[in-house]
C-alpha cells in the first residue's frame, strides 16, 4: 500500500509523532506489531528525573536539567532531537490528551515527586491529574491504602519506605488495608478487574466509606494503587475524592498497568477517530532503499509480505521489546538494512553485574545523524527519508535518569518534523 | 556448658546430610542438622536434576552404575514425591557413538540396568523434537528427574516431624573435644553472628565438596577435588525423557527435561574452590550446541539462565582427573583412620544415591553409639503428604476451573504467575524461620524459577515478608533486590533473544516504574550484595491508624 | 548450531512466534474480550504461555477453561512479542477432544458446511424449524445451542449454483481471480457473493469459482483441528492447481485468515504457504487495484451514512482496513468507525447455549454505540459480526462491498 508517511511502533514517540504530522496536515499511517512498553511499564512522562545515574538529587526543573545535559552530552538522543523538539513535544502532548478527554497536568518547569508502588520518591513531570496529590513537595500527612487479597500494591511496605525517605524521615505515613465489598481475598481478580469495579458507583461508596471510617487523620491524602476506573477514570478519581472525603492519588503497580492502558488505549481511539489509519499486528522490516532514498519497508502481515511505499518513514519501535532489532547470541542485527548492530564475544557483556545499574545493552540501537537518519560507519544517512525515534536509537537509555516519556517525545516530534521535510 | 546436646550433629543440608538427619531420626537417635547455607544451596541444590538409571557409568564404572539401579528404584518407591517418571533415551549421532553402542548394551546388562533398542522412527513418534543427527536409540525407562529442592526438603521435614532439629546459616567454626573424641560442635549464626556449642556424642560430616574444610578444623585432611559443572536451563521442556549420549561421557552430553523446563549439562572443571564456579560463554555455547545434536529446537529455544554447581570427587589417590574419578563414595571412619572417635565423613557420591550413602555412614555412627536399629529409609516412604510433583504438573489443570466461592464461581490467584504458584504455597513458609532470603522460598516454593525470573512475584513475596513476617519495608525491598540480583545472575550468562527482551520488562518495571535503584541508593547498601534478611531487634512500626 | 554466520537465533519463523517469547506483559488479558467481561476465565497468558510449558504430548490435555476462548486473536495482535497464542489453545483442546470424545455439538459446529447443504436442500423447512420455538427448544437442549441465538436462514439457491448457471462472459479481462466464497455465501447470503461477483468484473476481472470446502474454522474452534486440516489439505490441493498468476480472494475476514495464515501455521498443512501468499480480502484486493490504477472510480454517489465494525479476525489479517479507504472513494458515503471491540459472537462461540449470555455481554458496549449513532447500517466484512450487530443492535448490517454494489449501480 502506499500513504503519505509510515509510522512504525506503538509507543509514545511513534504516537507524538503520528499526532504532530497529522497537526501540520500531513496523512500518517500508524504500523504496529504488538502493544509497545507504553502499554505497561507507563504511568507518567518522566522527562529528567535525575541528572545521571548515580546521583541522588532529584531535578527540579526538567527542561534547565535537560538544557544542561544537552550541554554536556552532544551525542545524547536528547541532544540530537533538540530541546525545542522536546518543549513543543510536551505542549502538543498535552493539547492532546486534553482533547482526548485526558486530565493531565504538568510543565517541563517543574518535577513533582511522587512516591512508588515501593514507596520510594521519584521525580514525574507530566502526571495523570488522579497522582497530582501525591506530590512529596506537599506536607499532608500521607495515608497508602490497600486491599485484602490485592497483592499488586502493598501499603505497609510503601509506608515503611517512605517514611524513612520522606524529607528525613520528619513526616507521617502510615497504611490501611480495607476489605473489598463482594470480592473474597482468595480468589482471582486483577487490577484491570478492580478498575472495572471502581466504575460502579455503588462499590465506589462503599469503598470510599470503609477508608473514610479507617482513615482517622483528617488531614491526609490517600495514596492507592492506580484503580480508579478503567475508561472513565477522571470521573471516578473525583467522584471518589469526594466520597472519601480525603484528597486522593493514583499509585502505578506491577503490569498490567492500568494507568499505560488508558494512556494508549484512548490515544490510540483518539487517532483513529481523527482518521489516521492504524495497521494491527504488522511487524515492519527490510527497508528497500534505491538512490539513497528508501522506497518501502515490508510487513509481515497474514499470509503475505505487504509492501508500504511512502514518502518518509518514522521507526519508532522500541528496543528489542517490539522489533527495533534482534539480539543474537552473539551478534545484534537490524531487521531494516541489515545491519550489525552489535557484537559481543559473550553475551555478559551486554549486562552489568547488578541489574540496578546501567545496563550495556540499552546502548544498542541504530546510529542517528543530527537529523535523527540512521547512519553507517562513515556517517552517512542509510536513506535520507527515514528517521528513527524512541528506544531504538543507539545510545538511549532513559533508565537511570528516569526520562523515557521525555525522550519518546523529543525524538518523536523531531523525527516527525524532519520526516515531514524530507 | 553446651548451649544444647543432642545425640548426633550432621554437618551439612545437601541431600547426604538430609539422608543422615532421616535415617537417623528413624532409628530414634536425636539429632541436629547444621548448614551454613540454606539447604539445597550446594551441589544438591545445583544438580542436574537427573535420576540415573546407571546407564551413564556401567561401561567405566560398573559399580557406580548398580548403585545407581538399586538405589533408584528404592527411590522411585519411597521418594516418588519428587520424582518424575520420565524414562530416558541414549541417542548416537555419530559414528564414534555407534561404536561405543555395543559396550554400552553390554554395560546395560551387566548392571542390571533396563535397556530396549528401539528405531529411530518410534522413537520420533515418541519424542517428536528428536534431531535428525540421531541414528540409534535406546529406551532406558530407568532414567528419571528427581527434584533436587522436594528431595531435601522432604527427607528434613520428615525428619523434623520424629523430633529432628535444623539449623540453617549456622556455620560450624569448631569442635568440643574431649581428649580425643568429639564432644561437641561449636557454631556460628552467619547472620547475627551469634555463637553456640552444640554438645553430641557424634558428628557426622555430610559437608560434600567442603568436607576438606570441616575436616581441617579437627585438623584431619579429606581430600575433595571439587569439579565444576555449568548448566543451561531452557524456558521449556523440549522432550518428555531425559536424553543422553550414547557415547564415553563427556560435556553437554544430557539433557534433562522436568516440570516445566529443561536442563542442558554439564562440564567437568577442576576448582580451586567448590564457591568460585565461574561460567564460562564458551561452556554455554558448548551446552547449546551439544543438545542441538541430540534435539531440535535447542538453539532456538528460550534459554532462561545458566548456572554452576559443584561434585565433590573424592580423591581416591589415584591420579584420576575430574570426570574420570570415580563417582563412588567413601564412607571415612576417622576413628579408625586418624584417631579421632565420634567423627565420621561421607564423601563422594551423587544424589541418585543419597539414601545408600546416607545408610552406610548412619551404619557406622549408630553402631558406634551402640544403637542396633537398622535403617529403614528404603521402606519408609518419605511423604505422607500429596505428590508434590505429580501436583504441579496438574497444577494448570486445577487452575484452569473456577471453584465455588461463597455462592458464586471463582478462580484462584496466583503469586508467581510463571511457575504456578499459589498464595498458600507460599504462606507456610513466609513465617519459617529458616527461610532467610526470598531464594530460601524459591527453593521451597518455585516461586521465581520461571522464565520472568522473578520480575513480578519478587514485589509480592517482598509483600508477604511486610505483611505476613513483619519485616520493615527497607528489609523486605532489600530481600527483594537481592533475589532479583541473584536471579540476574544467571541470566546474564544467556543474554540474547528473549530473556534479553525480558530484562528490558523487568528492569523498566524494578527501575522505572518503582526506582527501586535510587531506593537502594537511598539506603546505603550495595546492591550487589546478595544479603539476608533477619527480623529486626526493633520492627519499624509501620502505623496502624 | 551456533555459528557467526548464523542470523540471529531470534531470525526463524519458531521464534518469532513462539509461546517462549512471552515476557508477562499481560496486555493479552486486558484485551481478551471474554476476560473483561467474566470472572472464571483466566485468561490467554495463562491459557497459553503458562500452561504451555506444562503440556506434555505423553499426558492428557490440560483443557480446563479453554473452551471460555472465543478464537477472536486479539491477544495475538496486542501481544508485544508476537505469541500465537490461540495456536497453543487450540491444539490443546483438539488433543483434549481427541482423548475425552467430542461432543454433539462439537460435530454439529464443526461440520458447518455438512449442515448448511442440509440446510439449504431443505431450506423452507429448515428456515421454518430455526424459528420454532419447539424445535429450538430441543435444539438447545439436545445440541447445546442457545434458543434465542437466532440462526442464518438458508437459501436454496446456492452461490455455487447460481455461478455455475450463469451464461460464459465474454469480456475481455486483464485479471483473473478465484473466488473462495465460503459456507456463508454458498448457502445464507448468495447476495453477497453476486455482488462480489459483480464488482470484480465490473472492474475487468474474470472470476472463476474453485471448488472448495469449508474453510475449516468451525472446526478449529469446536476442537477439531483434525477435520479443519482435512479440510484445509482439500482446499489447498484445489487452490493449488490454478494457474500461475491468479489471486485468490475471500470474502469473508475468517475464511480469508485461515487461509492466508492458519493453513501453514496452526495446520502445517503442505502447500499452504504458497497459497496462503495469494490470499487476499476483497477490499484489501480492491484497494490494490486501486493503487495499481485499475480500479474503475466512476461510482454513482451513494447517499448513506454508515458505521464501520473491524473485525477482530480482521485485525490479525496486518492490513488495517482497507474496507474504510475504498468506502472514502464513494462520494455520498459518510463512514465512521466504531471502535467497541469485539462484537461477542465470535464465530461459532456465540451460539452455545452456556456462552451465549457472555457474547451478548461482551458486545454490549458496541450495541449501545450503534444505537447511539443511529446510522443507516453497520458495515462488516464478517458474516457472524453482521449477525450479532443485527441481533444485538437491532440494525442493519452489511458487508462493505455492498456499499461497493451499488455505487456501480448494481441492482
Amino acid at each position: 500500500m502506499r500513504c503519505d508517511i509510515a509510522v512504525v511502533g506503538s509507543g509514545l514517540a511513534a504516537l507524538v509523532a503520528t499526532r504532530t504530522l497529522q497537526r501540520a496536515g500531513r496523512d500518517p499511517v500508524l504500523i504496529w506489531p504488538g502493544l509497545s512498553s507504553l502499554y505497561f511499564l507507563y504511568a507518567t512522562v518522566d522527562v529528567l528525573g535525575y541528572a545521571n545515574v548515580t546521583t541522588a538529587q532529584p531535578v527540579e526543573q526538567p527542561v534547565t536539567g535537560v538544557r544542561q545535559l544537552i550541554a554536556d552530552h552532544p551525542d545524547h538522543p536528547y541532544a540530537r532531537a533538540g530541546l525545542a523538539a522536546l518543549q513543543d513535544g510536551s505542549s502538543l502532548l498535552l493539547e492532546w490528551l486534553r482533547e482526548a478527554g485526558f486530565n493531565w497536568q504538568g510543565t517541563l518547569a517543574h518535577n513533582l515527586l511522587l512516591p512508588t508502588a515501593t514507596g520510594t520518591p521519584k521525580p514525574s513531570c507530566l502526571v495523570p491529574t488522579s497522582m497530582v496529590a501525591g506530590d512529596l513537595q506537599r506536607d499532608e500527612p500521607i495515608v497508602f491504602c490497600g486491599f485484602d487479597g490485592y497483592q499488586d500494591f502493598i501499603p505497609e511496605l510503601a509506608a515503611s519506605n517512605l517514611s524513612r525517605a520522606w524529607n528525613g524521615g520528619r513526616r507521617t505515613v502510615t497504611a490501611v488495608r480495607v476489605p473489598l465489598p463482594g470480592i473474597k481475598p482468595d480468589r482471582l481478580f486483577t487490577s484491570i478487574d478492580l478498575a472495572r469495579s471502581f466504575e460502579d458507583a455503588t462499590f465506589r461508596r462503599d469503598v470510599a466509606g470503609r477508608l473514610r471510617r479507617a482513615v482517622r487523620d483528617d488531614g491526609a491524602r490517600l495514596g492507592m494503587p492506580a484503580v480508579l476506573g478503567l475508561t472513565h477514570d477522571t470521573d471516578v478519581h473525583a467522584e471518589f475524592e469526594k466520597e472519601s472525603g480525603h484528597p486522593v492519588f493514583e499509585i502505578p503497580t506491577l503490569p498490567p498497568s492500568v494507568l499505560g492502558l488508558r494512556l494508549f488505549d484512548r490515544l490510540r481511539r483518539h487517532i483513529q477517530e481523527t482518521g489516521v489509519e492504524m495497521i494491527w499486528a504488522a511487524p515492519a522490516h527490510q527497508a528497500e532503499v534505491a538512490n539513497g532514498r528508501c522506497l518501502r519497508i515490508h510487513l509481515k502481515s497474514a499470509g503475505r509480505e505487504q509492501p508500504v511505499e511512502a514518502r518518509a518513514f518514522i521507526l519508532a519501535l522500541e528496543d528489542a521489546v517490539d522489533g527495533a532489532w534482534r539480539a543474537g547470541v552473539q551478534t545484534v542485527r537490524d531487521p531494516f538494512f541489515h545491519r550489525v548492530l552489535a557484537h559481543h564475544a559473550n553475551p555478559t557483556e551486554r549486562t552489568d553485574e547488578s541489574l540496578f545499574q546501567p545496563q550495556p545493552f540499552a546502548a544498542i540501537g541504530y546510529p542517528v545523524s543530527d537529523r535523527l537518519q540512521p547512519i553507517d560507519e562513515d556517517g552517512r544517512p542509510l536513506a535520507s527519508n527515514v528517521f528513527v525515534a524512541g528506544g531504538a536509537i543507539a545510545g538511549y537509555d532513559p533508565t537511570g535518569i528516569k526520562a523515557r516519556g521525555g525522550m519518546a517525545i523529543a525524538t518523536g516530534y523531531r523525527a516527525a518534523q524532519e520526516a515531514m521535510a524530507a | 556448658m553446651p548451649d544444647t546436646s543432642t545425640g548426633v550433629v550432621v554437618i551439612g543440608g545437601g541431600s547426604t546430610g538430609a539422608g543422615v538427619l532421616r535415617d537417623l531420626a528413624l532409628r530414634g537417635i536425636d539429632a541436629i542438622l547444621v548448614e551454613k547455607g540454606d539447604l539445597a544451596s550446594g551441589t544438591t541444590g545445583r544438580s542436574h536434576g537427573l535420576l540415573h538409571s546407571g546407564g551413564r557409568y556401567c561401561v567405566n564404572d560398573l559399580a557406580a552404575a548398580i548403585e545407581c539401579v538399586e538405589e533408584g528404584r528404592i527411590l522411585r518407591r519411597i521418594a516418588k514425591t519428587t520424582v518424575e517418571d520420565t524414562g530416558g533415551y541414549f541417542v548416537s549421532v555419530s559414528q564414534e557413538d555407534e561404536a561405543w553402542e555395543p559396550r554400552f548394551v553390554d554395560g546395560c546388562k551387566t548392571a542390571g540396568i533396563t535397556c530396549e533398542r528401539i528405531s529411530v522412527e518410534e522413537a520420533r513418534r515418541r519424542e517428536p523434537a528428536l534431531s535428525t543427527q540421531v541414528r540409534t536409540v535406546f529406551w532406558v525407562p530407568e532414567d528419571g528427574h528427581l527434584d533436587p529442592f522436594y528431595l531435601v526438603i522432604g527427607n528434613v521435614e520428615s525428619a523434623r516431624r520424629r523430633g529432628a532439629q535444623v539449623r540453617t546459616y549456622t556455620e560450624v567454626t569448631g569442635f568440643v573435644k574431649n581428649g580425643n573424641r568429639v564432644a561437641g560442635v561449636i557454631s556460628r549464626d552467619t547472620v547475627t553472628g551469634e555463637e553456640t556449642t552444640i554438645g553430641c556424642q557424634a558428628v557426622i560430616n555430610a559437608t560434600g565438596a567442603w568436607a576438606g574444610f570441616v575436616a581441617r578444623l579437627l585438623d584431619v585432611e579429606v581430600k575433595v577435588v571439587p569439579v565444576k559443572g555449568v548448566m543451561v536451563v531452557l524456558s521449556r521442556r523440549l522432550a518428555h525423557a531425559a536424553i543422553n549420549r550414547c557415547h564415553k561421557p563427556g560435556d553437554g552430553d544430557i539433557v534433562v527435561p522436568g516440570l516445566s523446563v529443561a536442563i542442558l549439562g554439564t562440564t567437568a572443571v577442576k576448582v580451586a574452590h567448590p564457591e568460585v564456579l565461574p561460567i564460562e560463554s564458551d561452556e554455554v555455547r558448548l551446552l547449546i550446541e551439544e543438545g542441538a545434536k541430540m534435539l531440535d529446537g535447542v538453539t532456538t529455544a528460550r534459554a532462561m539462565r545458566a548456572y554452576a554447581g559443584v561434585r565433590p570427587l573424592y580423591d581416591l589417590g589415584a591420579q584420576a582427573e575430574g570426570r574420570e574419578m570415580s563417582r563412588n563414595f567413601a564412607v571415612i571412619d576417622h576413628e579408625e583412620r586418624d584417631g579421632i572417635a565420634g567423627f565420621a565423613s561421607i564423601v563422594g557420591g551423587k544424589v541418585t544415591t543419597y539414601r545408600l550413602m546416607a545408610e552406610r555412614v548412619t551404619d557406622l555412627v549408630a553402631r558406634r553409639l551402640g544403637v542396633t536399629t537398622t535403617s529403614t529409609t528404603a521402606e519408609v516412604p518419605l511423604n505422607d503428604r500429596e505428590d508434590e510433583m505429580d501436583q504441579l504438573r496438574h497444577r494448570p489443570a486445577q487452575l484452569g476451573v473456577p471453584k465455588p466461592h461463597g455462592e458464586e464461581l471463582a478462580l484462584q490467584p496466583l503469586l508467581c504467575e510463571c511457575e504456578l504458584v499459589r498464595p498458600q504455597d507460599v504462606e507456610p513458609w513466609v513465617t519459617d524461620p529458616a527461610v532467610r532470603t526470598l531464594e530460601d522460598l524459591r527453593r521451597r516454593t518455585r516461586a521465581g524459577m520461571g522464565p520472568c525470573q522473578a520480575a513480578v512475584c519478587s514485589y509480592r513475596l517482598a509483600g508477604r515478608l511486610v505483611t505476613d513476617r513483619g519485616v520493615d519495608g527497607r528489609t523486605a525491598t532489600r530481600a527483594m533486590a537481592d533475589f532479583l540480583e541473584t536471579r540476574w545472575r544467571g541470566v546474564r550468562h544467556v543474554f540474547w533473544g528473549s530473556q534479553l527482551r525480558q530484562a528490558q520488562v523487568t528492569a523498566g518495571l524494578h527501575l522505572e516504574l518503582f526506582n527501586v535503584d535510587r531506593q537502594l541508593q537511598f539506603e546505603g547498601d550495595d546492591p550487589r550484595r546478595a544479603g539476608l534478611f533477619t527480623v529486626p531487634a526493633e520492627v519499624e512500626a509501620v502505623g496502624q491508624p | 548450531m551456533i555459528r557467526d554466520e548464523l542470523e540471529t537465533l531470534s531470525d526463524t519463523v519458531e521464534e518469532e512466534h513462539s509461546v517462549e517469547a512471552c515476557t508477562k506483559c499481560t496486555a493479552c488479558n486486558t484485551v481478551c474480550p471474554v476476560a473483561r467481561s467474566t470472572e472464571v476465565f483466566r485468561g490467554p497468558k495463562f491459557l497459553g504461555p503458562e500452561s504451555e510449558r506444562y503440556r506434555d504430548p505423553h499426558e492428557t490435555s490440560v483443557t480446563a477453561g479453554l473452551d471460555l476462548c472465543s478464537g477472536c486473536k486479539l491477544c495475538e495482535v496486542t501481544c508485544p512479542s508476537q505469541v500465537s497464542i490461540q495456536e497453543y489453545i487450540r491444539r490443546a483442546q483438539n488433543k483434549g477432544a481427541q482423548e475425552n470424545g467430542r461432543t454433539l455439538r462439537d460435530w454439529v459446529l464443526g461440520h458447518t458446511r455438512l449442515l448448511s447443504r442440509f440446510g439449504s436442500l431443505t431450506a423452507p423447512l429448515a428456515n421454518f424449524g430455526n424459528r420454532n420455538p419447539l424445535f429450538r427448544l430441543l435444539m438447545e437442549r439436545f445440541v447445546g445451542i442457545h434458543r434465542r441465538r437466532p440462526l442464518p436462514k438458508y437459501q436454496w439457491l446456492t452461490f455455487e449454483g447460481w455461478f455455475k448457471r450463469r451464461p460464459r462472459r465474454n469480456a475481455p479481462t486483464r485479471r483473473t481471480v478465484a473466488y473462495f466464497y465460503g459456507c456463508w455465501v454458498d448457502f445464507n447470503e448468495r447476495r453477497l457473493g453476486q455482488q462480489v461477483v459483480a464488482v470484480l468484473e465490473r472492474n475487468g476481472i474474470e472470476v472463476i469459482v474453485p471448488r472448495q470446502q469449508c474453510c475449516g474454522i468451525p472446526a478449529v474452534v469446536n476442537s477439531n483441528t483434525d477435520l479443519a486440516r482435512r479440510y484445509g489439505v482439500e482446499n489447498v490441493r484445489r487452490l493449488s492447481a490454478l494457474p500461475a498468476g491468479v489471486d485468490i480472494i475471500a470474502s469473508s475476514t475468517s475464511c480469508g485468515l485461515m487461509l492466508k495464515h492458519d493453513y501453514a501455521h496452526l495446520l502445517d498443512i503442505p502447500g499452504a504457504e504458497s497459497v496462503g501468499s495469494r490470499v487476499y480480502d476483497i477490499c484489501e484486493y480492491l484497494w490494490m487495484l486501486h493503487e495499481a490504477g485499475e480500479l474503475k472510480l466512476d461510482f454513482q454517489p451513494v447517499d448513506t451514512r454508515v458505521l464501520y465494525h473491524a473485525p477482530c479476525h480482521l485485525k490479525s489479517h496486518g492490513i488495517g482496513y482497507p474496507a474504510m479507504r475504498l468506502l472514502r472513494l464513494i462520494p455520498g458515503v459518510r463512514v465512521e468507525e466504531v471502535d467497541e471491540g469485539c462484537c461477542g459472537i465470535s464465530g461459532t462461540f456465540g451460539v452455545k447455549v452456556e456462552k451465549y449470555d457472555l457474547s451478548m455481554k461482551i458486545g454490549s458496549r458496541l450495541f449501545e454505540a450503534v444505537k447511539a449513532a443511529g446510522s443507516d447500517s453497520v458495515l462488516a466484512d464478517c458474516e457472524t459480526c453482521r449477525m450479532q450487530v443485527e441481533h444485538g443492535a437491532g440494525s442493519r448490517s452489511a458487508h462493505p462491498i455492498d456499499i461497493l454494489a451499488r455505487a456501480y449501480g448494481y441492482r
